[in-house]
């Protein structure tokens, strides 16, 4: 039989495939990596650029197309690394978890963005150090220490100073200097 | 995003200016060409330059020629632009606008060398006009009119020629006989053969004569001579009877005469005393004088420096050319010299202005003349002259022009309503900074003291065709004072008003009747002296009135109201009452329709936030015919008519309306359209307008009705062509206002605020900013605001004059040389004295410009100016050559004990040609002393280029250095260099950061984004624009996007896409930013430009500022030609899709006048991309009301819907 021909079973394959095509668009289960518009349009989410297509036909075609499964691959590897992310975040704050309300009995004074503000901090120095901290007073004292040390030798960075492989510091060549800039190798961090 | 783009401020630059008679009759006009658009000015009886007409062509005009038919009254003007398409327009007094009669193509768009448009040249008989190209071709259209004598233009006839160069082209006046045009060409042939370059030096100009037979319509190339290399401009001598025909040949140092079959007649030009030998002198811009009997030439120099011309003839044998100096004043880019005894001049850079003729050079002033030519061995020998203060000229009025403007800043440092713009404007010795406020410009005539505060004011006629008002009334707590207009305006006691109650209204009443409302009754003073009084019953109190001719109402304590007529016998009459439900806060009559005696309808605002449309006819009883429910109580209420017309003399068509304004208690000005039938209420229309409820009140406009809207500020709302306009006048606020006219002041307000009087008038009506100007020294390059102080701090430089104390040893040398000099003379010459008076007053460098040092040389200087006190508190002049280029405010981090510092970024003895070298790059840094009023030069750091950008960064110093980007620290005896980044292309002109991003502008490879990393010490380029910008202003919009515009007239903005930033900022080890490799040669992420515009104008200057209180941002920007404009973001998609629409359908309804196709002109280097033409858009109400409707049916609107979308949309502006 002619696929061309009037009685073509090729039209009703195919209207059959569009009808289920519109099925599974319209079921929920598939809908979070497209949205259907009022105007009937659909938009694809996953693409970063959203394109908008007019018909679910040219959503599964564009579906299959290259440029979104490279999408959608590297949508679903945020995922997965958010998701990664967020168990350790999730373990880290589990143990850290009686920590903020024994440090800082005055939390509960401040206003709730002040709270927030600070049990972020804390969660976040506690990644930093990778410690997990139950006597309050002497490991945050340890923390912040850290945190300076960080930052001095930032600063010392910035201000063009650099390490050999003894972890020694040298000025950069290109870098100018003042006559009595501090010297990192001699008050040490 | 999209964006409106409006023009706010209408170039104020000068392109070409020409003068005719337009209009038609004996009354001459002169229309001025600024870049975009074409205005039409006429001086009026007082002196004044008003605009008749001004119309945005969208396309650049190059070239301005009026030509009239043999025997027609009127000229018409033909225009060369960049069209490819010479255009003939006439201008049509009825509609007041240029209608184009002929638009002949000949060539592509765009100015391009080989495309005419250039250049523009008319037979004075108005039978021929040629348009020529820079190069090679030379187009002749024959004119001649048809059997209904209108005018027909004939195909072009060719005068090409190739490898030519054409400087100057004119028409040569030669009577009735074949057109002639002449022409300063170069035949640059040879020269491009000849690799040697030998041919290019004795390369030759020459003078070339083209005739246009008409017989048989041809063009030849009839004579051709040489003439000096240094040949610029062509002046065409009168002819054919007037004169002996030919042309003046403008060249360095000489003028020439030349026509065919007759020798040269040279003569030397003068030169100033103070010139430096190498200098030549090039006339610049000329104008002709013709009278029945006489004739001559103005031609001013580079300089300044004025001249007649005068020719000695015979018939049409010229014996001596004579050259003398006549005036000096600032350069112009044309001058025009009217009939009634004015020169119009306009400037090259800054004010315009007009001159009155005081006398037409026949004094004693240095002559040089082609008789006493002496040729030395040296060359031929120079005149001398020493200029001097205007003589011949007297300067009756200035046009203000912004013209360039250098950089911009919209700012409140003043602490009022509406911020400020603060621009650095002009060039050399004429360059300013000025600060625009919104709204127009008042000029004060008089302010008097009261004895109290008055609480309100009026004036009154004695009778109703008196053309100036008669009394002032004046009304105080307990009190009225009765004023008298006449010469002065004194206090009178026989005019039977009382006065020891306050008034509520003073009116006209009848013919000649004067009436006085107070709180107890009404106090009528009939014309013979007779005085009715009527009282008000009971304890009742009189609380609010409203009047007009013949009709009366008060309203009572309680909300009773009373109307009261006039009958035949001149009685007022009680004619009906009526009770509201509450007290009455406003009334106010519906204007009297024509042909009627009353009025039909009052409009009642009450407290409980209602105004009422009550009918006056005498069937109805004062019945309520309509209601509109406003959101605060009213507190004052006027009708405004506007009159029906088609056309006039403000432009437009507007079909007869009758607008109902009510100033809300809120602020807020509430207007709606009644209905001059039923009376009913409809389209309503509201604008914020201040803190206090707008008292409204009528006045006269250019002899329409305006309104004066008294809020916190004053604000007008009048007609402007075409346009119901509301704009601030720019004064303090007033209590209470009333037109006032006498003879010295025909269109006055006399307003009341606090204890005084004030009276004054309202100027330069269309105008959407006034401006006050701080004088500068050097042309100004860049400012910057220091916050704390509210202090600016400017640098100016300049190239090629010298330092203050050089020009004032000069300045003393020549004063000594000129003394003597005189003083041997004294004794000879009888006016001596007068000559002493004249030496004076000090030769001011705005008029005279700066004597000219040697192009290599710099001058600079560094500026702290307080704008409020207009204060300079400290200048410091740059030494040994150096000039300053950038500057910024910049707090070093750990370097506490200094604050704020300023850096200035200078170059030492840069010269361009032929060569861009630069001996030296500094960067100074100052510290500020004596509270920030003036600074110290901490130190000074050499760098090996100019440093053109400067900026903080992160408690340090960033610069842009030649290509080299660096990141500098405050040492303590210099900068030091602790991070640089040579990977820029060309030269970075622009540096913004944010947070840890910069992003910098090149000169021609447009924006490169950069990050700095802490924890590495490097500077990162991470995305550049794939298109080669060459940039002139940058502004930062947001984390991702940058605007720019670039030197072709472009305004465009590159945005991040978001997923690359998204990326670039997530990039936790650092390495890819590190690591990722380059794309076309560039960064490895590219910049998308999602918003282009062709403005037509070079952008110096762009900022994201609001100019209106509590309004949305829009970008300002500035242009070279002194335009400020703005784009506003769309905020929905439904206005999106109704401006593009409009945009479309005034595309194909309303092509621009000068040919250019709107869409090709707006994507003239890029396609333009969403960004909708404001100044397109505004020209709807200028169509045929036809028209107008059918565009409104195409987009489902009526006319008024539209024209208030674009109310509204200018309204969120400015």
């Amino acid at each position: 039989m002619s696929v061309y021909g009037g009685d073509s079973w090729g039209r009703e394959a195919q209207q059959r495939k569009r009808r289920v095509d519109d099925l599974f668009s319209s079921s929920s289960n598939a809908s979070s990596s497209f949205k259907k518009l009022s105007s009937g349009k659909f938009v694809c989410l996953v693409c970063p650029h959203n394109p908008v297509l007019d018909s679910s036909l040219m959503l599964s075609v564009h579906n299959k197309g290259s440029r979104h499964v490279a999408a959608q691959a590297k949508q679903k590897e945020n995922e997965l690394r958010r998701q990664q992310e967020l168990n350790k975040r999730i373990v880290l704050s589990s143990k850290t978890k009686i920590q903020p309300k024994t440090t800082s009995s005055n939390n509960h004074v401040k206003p709730l963005v002040e709270q927030t503000r600070t049990t972020i901090l804390e969660l976040q120095s506690t990644k930093f150090t990778l410690n997990a901290k139950d006597a309050a007073s002497n490991d945050s004292h340890s923390s912040i220490s850290s945190r300076e040390r960080r930052q001095k030798e930032l600063k010392f960075i910035a201000a063009g100073w650099k390490r050999d492989c003894h972890g020694k510091w040298f000025r950069d060549e290109n870098v100018e200097f003042d006559s009595g800039e501090e010297d990192p190798n001699v008050c040490p961090l | 995003m999209f964006l409106y783009s409006l023009t706010l401020h209408r170039a104020t630059g000068v392109v070409c200016a020409s003068i005719g008679s337009f209009v038609g009759g004996k009354s001459q006009e002169i229309v001025v060409a600024r870049g975009k658009s074409l205005d039409l000015l006429r001086p009026d009886e007082s002196g004044k330059v008003v605009t008749l007409h001004s119309v945005e062509v969208f396309g650049a005009i190059r070239s301005l020629v009026p030509f009239r038919l043999t025997g027609s009254q009127k000229d018409y003007l033909a225009v060369g632009s960049d069209s490819g398409r010479l255009v003939i327009l006439e201008y049509s007094k009825e509609r007041n606008c240029f209608d184009k009669v002929h638009q002949e193509t000949f060539g592509k768009s765009g100015c391009r060398r080989i495309v005419p448009g250039q250049f523009l040249a008319v037979d004075p008989k108005g039978r021929a006009l040629m348009v020529a190209a820079c190069e090679k071709q030379k187009l002749v259209y024959v004119l001649n009119r048809d059997a209904t004598a209108r005018l027909t233009i004939s195909s072009p006839l060719e005068a090409h020629k190739s490898y030519t160069i054409t400087y100057s082209i004119t028409g040569v006046d030669c009577g009735f006989d074949n057109p002639i045009f002449a022409a300063i060409e170069l035949d640059y042939s040879e020269a491009d053969r000849d690799p040697t370059g030998q041919a290019a030096a004795e390369a030759q100009k020459h003078l070339t004569f083209y005739e246009l037979d008409l017989g048989l319509n041809h063009v030849s190339r009839k004579w051709s001579e040489p003439i000096d290399n240094g040949a610029n401009l062509l002046v065409s001598v009168p002819g054919g009877g007037d004169g002996p025909s030919g042309v003046l040949v403008c060249a360095e140092n000489f003028i020439i005469y030349r026509n065919q079959d007759h020798p040269e007649v040279r003569a030397v030009i003068p030169r100033r005393t103070d010139l430096p030998e190498e200098r030549g002198v090039l006339i610049v811009s000329a104008a002709t004088h013709r009278q029945k009997s006489m004739f001559f030439f103005l031609l001013q120099t580079e300089y300044g420096d004025v001249f007649k011309v005068t020719l000695e003839h015979e018939g049409d044998r010229v014996s001596e050319l004579k050259i003398k100096y006549f005036d000096t004043f600032p350069v112009t880019s044309a001058m025009c010299v009217l009939k009634a005894g004015y020169l119009f001049a306009a400037s090259e850079f800054g004010n315009h202005a007009l001159y009155q003729f005081r006398a037409i050079g026949d004094g004693d002033d240095v002559e040089s003349s082609s008789a006493n030519l002496m040729e030395t061995e040296e060359g031929f020998q120079p005149v001398f002259f020493q200029p001097r203060g205007l003589r011949n000229l007297a300067l009756i009025d200035q046009i203000e022009s912004l013209m360039p403007v250098m950089d911009m800043r919209v700012m409140n440092l003043f602490d009022e309503e509406t911020p400020q713009i603060f621009t650095l404007c002009g060039r050399g010795p004429r360059s300013s900074v000025r600060i625009l406020r919104p709204g127009l410009a008042i000029n004060e005539m008089a302010v008097s003291q009261l004895p109290g505060a008055a609480s309100a004011v009026w004036t009154v006629k004695k009778n109703v065709n008196d053309e100036f008002d008669a009394y002032m009334v004046v009304s105080f707590q307990n009190a009225t004072l009765v004023l008298s207009i006449g010469e002065t305006v004194e206090e009178v006691s026989d005019s039977k008003f009382l006065d020891t109650t306050p008034s509520l209204a003073v009116a006209l009443l009848g013919e000649d009747s004067l009436m006085q409302v107070h709180p107890n009754g009404i106090r009528h003073i009939r014309e013979d002296g007779r005085v009715n009084e009527w009282r008000t019953p009971g304890k009742k109190t009189i609380v609010k009135v409203g009047s007009n001719q013949f009709q009366v109402v008060i309203a009572l304590s309680g909300g009773e109201l009373i109307y009261f007529d006039m009958d035949m016998m001149g009685q007022l009459m009680e004619a009906d009452k009526n009770e509201m439900p509450g007290d009455v806060a406003c009334l106010a009559f519906a204007p009297i329709p024509e042909g009627r005696r009353r009025s039909r309808f009052l409009a009642v605002g009450s407290y409980d936030n209602t105004i009422r449309i009550l009918s006056l006819d005498p069937d109805d009883g004062m019945q309520v015919l309509s209601v509109q429910s406003v959101s605060s109580p009213p507190e004052s209420l006027l009708f405004l008519e506007v009159k029906a017309s088609t056309g006039g003399e403000d432009g437009a068509d507007h079909p007869a309306s009758l607008f109902l304004n009510a100033g809300l208690q809120n602020g807020v000005l509430f207007r709606t359209v009644v209905d001059m039938v039923t009376g009913q209420l409809s389209d309503t229309r509201s604008r914020f307008l201040g803190l206090r409820a707008p008292k409204l009140f009528s006045c006269m406009v250019r002899g329409r009705q305006a309104m004066l809207c008294l809020s916190s500020r004053p604000w007008l709302g009048y007609i402007h062509q075409g346009h119901f306009l509301l704009t601030p006048l720019s004064y303090e606020t007033l209590e209470y206002a009333a037109s006032f006219s006498s003879d010295q002041c025909a269109e006055g307000i006399v307003a009341v605020a606090k204890d005084q009087l004030r009276v004054f008038t309202i100027e330069r009506l269309g105008e959407t900013f006034n401006e006050t100007a701080i004088p500068l020294r050097y042309t100004p390059r860049r400012f910057v605001v220091l916050p704390k102080r509210k202090h600016l701090a400017i640098i100016e430089s300049d190239k090629g004059a010298f330092t203050a104390e050089e020009r004032e040893a000069l300045r003393k040398e020549c004063m000594e040389a000129n003394g003597v000099g005189e003083n041997g003379n004294t004794g000879a010459m009888d006016n001596g004295g007068e000559d002493g008076e004249e030496r004076d007053e000090p030769m001011t460098d705005e008029q005279f410009g700066y004597p000219k040092a040697e192009s290599d040389k710099w001058v600079s200087c560094i500026r702290i100016l307080d704008p409020k006190s207009r204060e300079t508190t400290c200048l410091l002049e740059l030494q040994d050559n150096e000039a300053a280029f950038s500057v910024c405010t910049v707090n070093f981090h750990d370097k506490d004990n200094h604050g704020m510092l300023l850096a200035v970024g200078t170059g030492k003895g840069l010269t361009f040609f032929p060569k861009r070298t630069v001996e030296a790059g500094f960067i100074h840094i100052y510290k500020f002393v004596d509270e920030g009023r003036s600074l110290e030069l901490l130190h000074k750091t050499q760098v090996d280029d100019v440093p053109l950008a400067l900026c903080q960064f992160q408690g340090r110093l960033l610069a842009g250095i030649g290509s080299v980007l660096r990141l500098y620290d405050l040492g303590k005896k210099k900068l030091l260099r602790k991070c640089e980044n040579k990977l820029f292309p060309r030269t970075i002109v622009s540096i913004h950061t944010y947070r840890d991003r910069i992003y910098i502008g090149d000169i021609q490879e447009s924006f490169h984004y950069c990050k700095y990393r802490r924890d590495e010490n490097q500077l990162y380029i991470f995305a550049d624009d794939t298109v080669p910008r060459w940039l002139t202003a940058a502004h930062h919009i947001d984390f991702d996007t940058m605007a720019g515009a670039d030197k072709f007239g472009n305004i465009y903005f590159a945005r991040l896409p978001q997923d690359t930033s998204d990326e670039i900022e997530e990039d936790p080890t650092g390495g890819r930013i590190k690591w990722e490799q380059g794309k076309l040669n560039g960064a490895p992420n590219k910049v998308e430009e999602i918003v282009q515009f062709h403005v037509g104008d070079v952008v110096s200057c762009l900022q994201k500022a609001s100019l209106i209180p509590g309004g949305g941002d829009s970008i300002i920007f500035g242009t070279v030609m002194g335009s400020l404009g703005a784009l506003l973001a769309f905020t929905s998609r439904e206005d999106v899709d109704f401006f593009s629409h409009l945009e479309m359908h005034m595309r194909q309804e309303h092509p621009p006048l000068c040919g250019r196709d709107h869409m090709a002109f707006r994507s003239a280097f890029f396609p333009v991309k969403d960004v909708i033409d404001g100044d397109l858009c505004e020209q709807f109400p200028t169509l045929p009301l036809d028209m107008q409707r059918k565009i409104a049916d195409e987009l489902d609107r009526t006319p008024s819907e539209i024209l208030k979308k674009l109310e509204d949309i200018r309204n969120k502006i400015i």
